[in-house]
């Protein structure tokens, strides 16, 4: 351990170890490699996303907080769940919006300073998923705020949500 | 019950182990007043239906059950002639608070007598006098966008304003600090104790019991495992179970077998993560790390076993789509770490002097007030209500397995940790020996056929406490009415007075010490 710790600080190099349990093929951690520099750079090493729940069904929250936990350890991305719109730069909505969230959901996204960025994770976010028709619900997060990037599965596993997170990066820095 | 039966006009029918007791108007209350006082029995839900395309009448079913007793006796009052009124029983029963308020609006149907008739599933700016659940309602276009956006109060809503010198309200959410569903919260407050809490909930509302009408009952499965997340499993083991009960099939050995192994799954990971989630309320971060990692440890046993996550698409009418069986050593040896872990867990929180002392004496529910509102799973438990439907009416294989309910008294924050870890030790114990069984039988039965117009329960026991789904088919073959009753339903009216005569940094451990779900409440 300690030989392996020297032996980085001489070369430099940057190891990102992924623990037990997060699995994902070694081309796949390039990749995330690659997305955590894309972070760095543009966000200045600090991407904050704000939750909403728009009347999901509780899994898809459950997967955003396995991103917390040791295993899957989001934060050492730079990225983090912040506690207001306001320090966020990113929503991640998920359910269906439900109406009697739609205006929760409206005054949250007014409340978030620019870029205002929008990822519906979630099948139902897509389209309404199984609540697809019902009365109560609106079929959709673009339906109510503009979406810039959508993440699927129902619910999508935490390695789809940093997928989904990848891609988001992708399309705004290039 | 030979009182309700001697009385005139009385109409009795038997399904399994439910019995419907079809009673006059005028005999209505007394009826139900005599099954919970006397008889000391236990309002588990209460619901109406529209069948006015058969018989042109509402209904309205209260389901009990007596302790000891394992059987539904299910009392139900036409009404007809236009009549859109029932006698309340809230103030007899207080568990029916909310029932009843749900009926009114959702069918339109009064209460007469109920103290407090305030919308309560429906928002604000819902069209007045639309009641979704009548069959001949639908609503327009402008009216849906009107709601949603909630620029008009239809029919307005008043909090109860608490008035004294000091009081001041504290209004929180629908949209929370952290990663967890949307609620309304008031809280009236002197200084930093909670004198009164008034939640607002129901924002997840989406419709889901006028959707399953819209479904087949195969469909009915996908939805049902998406009330609650976490409780997916219980969920859909309790549909499928009233629609088999309907359609007169008995599941193999095997299916049984399968269910019931996933349902203590289910349990454990959700009471060892719930566990370890209270940390995250006592800012114990090493307690709520270790039990996020086993938790996450059993998700994963959940996907390698069925492919989900969260115990989905096993379920189906008739039985279940795979044999986890075949994976008893992956199992056996994941339960097995993770009890290594859980127990060097337990041993670090009941260790730590701070931790403790921020459970013990939080949040407590008097035995009183949880019987009072129908409180059940383990909060009820954990105030000193041996109630448990493993138990109280046992299905699949728990009458074969040795295992008790566990009981507190002191109903704290601490008695419902200390439920929810007797209980996961149990379920463990449960685990291995079913794995030391074999099951025999096909993985599923044939449906045949539904036959129309008729009705049954299914029950289960979620990680949260017990869940019922009440389903009826009509002439062709699909769902007529689906009633869905989540513990959590019957918790949140308990939440506020766990809460009272606390400070406000500590209610959300309090509410994390219940670990409710919103959605499933909300339906
Ligand atoms: S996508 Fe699936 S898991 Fe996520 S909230 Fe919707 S129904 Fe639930």
């Amino acid at each position: 351990m300690l030989k392996e710790i020297i032996k980085n600080i001489i070369t430099k190099k940057k190891v990102i170890t992924f623990p037990e349990g997060f699995n994902i093929s070694p081309e796949e951690a390039a990749k995330i490699v690659s997305f955590q520099e894309k972070i760095d750079r543009a966000f200045s090493r600090s991407l904050r996303i704000r939750q909403v729940d728009a009347g999901s069904c509780n899994a898809c929250e459950w997967e955003c907080t396995a991103l917390t936990n040791p295993i899957y350890d989001i934060q050492r991305f730079g990225i983090d769940f912040v506690a207001s719109p306001r320090h966020a730069d990113v929503l991640l909505v998920t359910g269906p919006v439900s109406r009697q969230m739609e205006l929760a959901l409206r005054k949250t996204y007014l409340a978030t300073p620019e870029p205002r960025l929008v990822i519906a994770c979630g099948d139902c976010t897509i389209d309404g998923g199984v609540y697809r028709g019902s009365y109560a619900v609106s079929n959709g997060v673009a339906n109510v705020v503009p979406v810039d990037c959508y993440i699927s599965g129902c619910p999508p596993t935490p390695i789809a949500i940093i997928k989904g997170l990848m891609e988001l990066m992708k399309k705004i820095s290039g | 019950m030979e009182e309700i039966y001697r009385k005139k006009g009385v109409k009795i029918r038997e399904h399994l182990n439910e019995q419907y007791i079809e009673v006059s108007r005028k005999d209505f209350k007394d009826s139900c007043a005599y099954l919970y006082e006397k008889k000391h029995s236990v309002l588990r839900l209460m619901f109406a239906t529209d069948e006015r395309r058969i018989d042109n009448s509402f209904r309205i079913y209260t389901v009990f059950s007596i302790p000891g007793i394992d059987r539904f006796f299910i009392i139900v009052l036409s009404l007809k002639d236009d009549d859109f009124t029932f006698p309340s029983i809230t103030t007899e029963i207080p568990a029916a608070h909310w029932y009843e308020r749900e009926i009114r609006d959702m069918f339109g149907l009064i209460p007469k007598g109920h103290p407090d008739l305030r919308r309560l599933i429906l928002h604000d700016s819902f069209p007045a006098n639309s009641y979704p659940l009548r069959k001949d309602w639908s609503i327009t276009e402008t009216d849906l966008r009107e709601w949603g956006e909630g620029v008009k109060q239809k029919e307005p809503y008043n909090f109860m304003e608490v008035e004294g010198e000091g009081i001041y309200e504290i209004p929180v959410g629908p949209v929370h600090a952290g990663i967890i569903e949307p609620g309304h919260f008031r809280f009236s407050a002197v200084g930093e104790t909670i004198v009164f809490l008034e939640p607002r909930l129901f924002y997840t509302h989406k419709g889901t019991e006028k959707h399953f009408e819209g479904m087949s009952f195969f469909d009915g499965i996908k939805l049902a495992e998406r009330v609650s997340g976490t409780s997916s499993f219980s969920h859909s083991v309790a549909y499928c179970m009233a629609v088999e009960r309907i359609a007169g099939i008995e599941i193999t050995e095997k299916a049984k077998g399968v269910r019931t192994l996933l349902l203590e799954i289910e349990r454990l990971y959700n009471h060892i993560g719930d566990i370890g989630n209270m940390c995250a309320g006592t800012g114990l971060a090493v307690g709520y790390a270790k039990g996020a990692v086993l938790k996450e440890n059993l998700m994963q046993l959940n996907d390698r076993l069925t492919g989900s996550r969260y115990l989905r698409g096993i379920n189906v009418i008739g039985g279940v789509t795979k044999d986890v069986f075949l994976q008893a050593d992956a199992i056996l040896s994941t339960v097995n770490d993770v009890t290594h872990g859980y127990k060097d867990s337990m041993r670090l929180l009941l260790g730590s002097a701070s931790h403790i002392e921020r459970l013990e004496n939080t949040g407590g529910l008097s035995k009183d007030i949880a019987q009072k509102l129908g409180v059940t799973g383990v909060a009820a438990r954990a105030s000193g209500i041996n109630d448990d439907i493993r138990k109280a009416h046992p299905h699949l294989l728990y009458d074969r397995l040795e295992f008790e309910s566990h009981t507190m008294t002191k109903g704290d924050v601490f008695a419902r940790m200390m439920v929810r870890a007797e209980e996961a030790e149990c379920s463990i114990s449960m685990i291995n020996a079913l794995l030391e069984n074999r099951y025999e039988g096909e993985l599923s039965v044939e449906v045949m056929e539904i036959p129309e117009y008729s009705s049954a329960i299914g029950y289960a026991e979620t990680p949260r406490g017990s869940v019922f789904y009440w389903v009826m088919s009509d002439n062709e073959g699909r769902p007529f009415r689906v009633k869905l009753r989540s513990p959590s339903y019957c918790n949140w009216p308990a939440v506020p007075f766990a809460g009272q005569g606390n400070i406000v940094p500590d209610f959300p451990l309090c509410n994390k010490s219940f670990n409710l779900s919103y959605s499933g409440c909300d339906m």
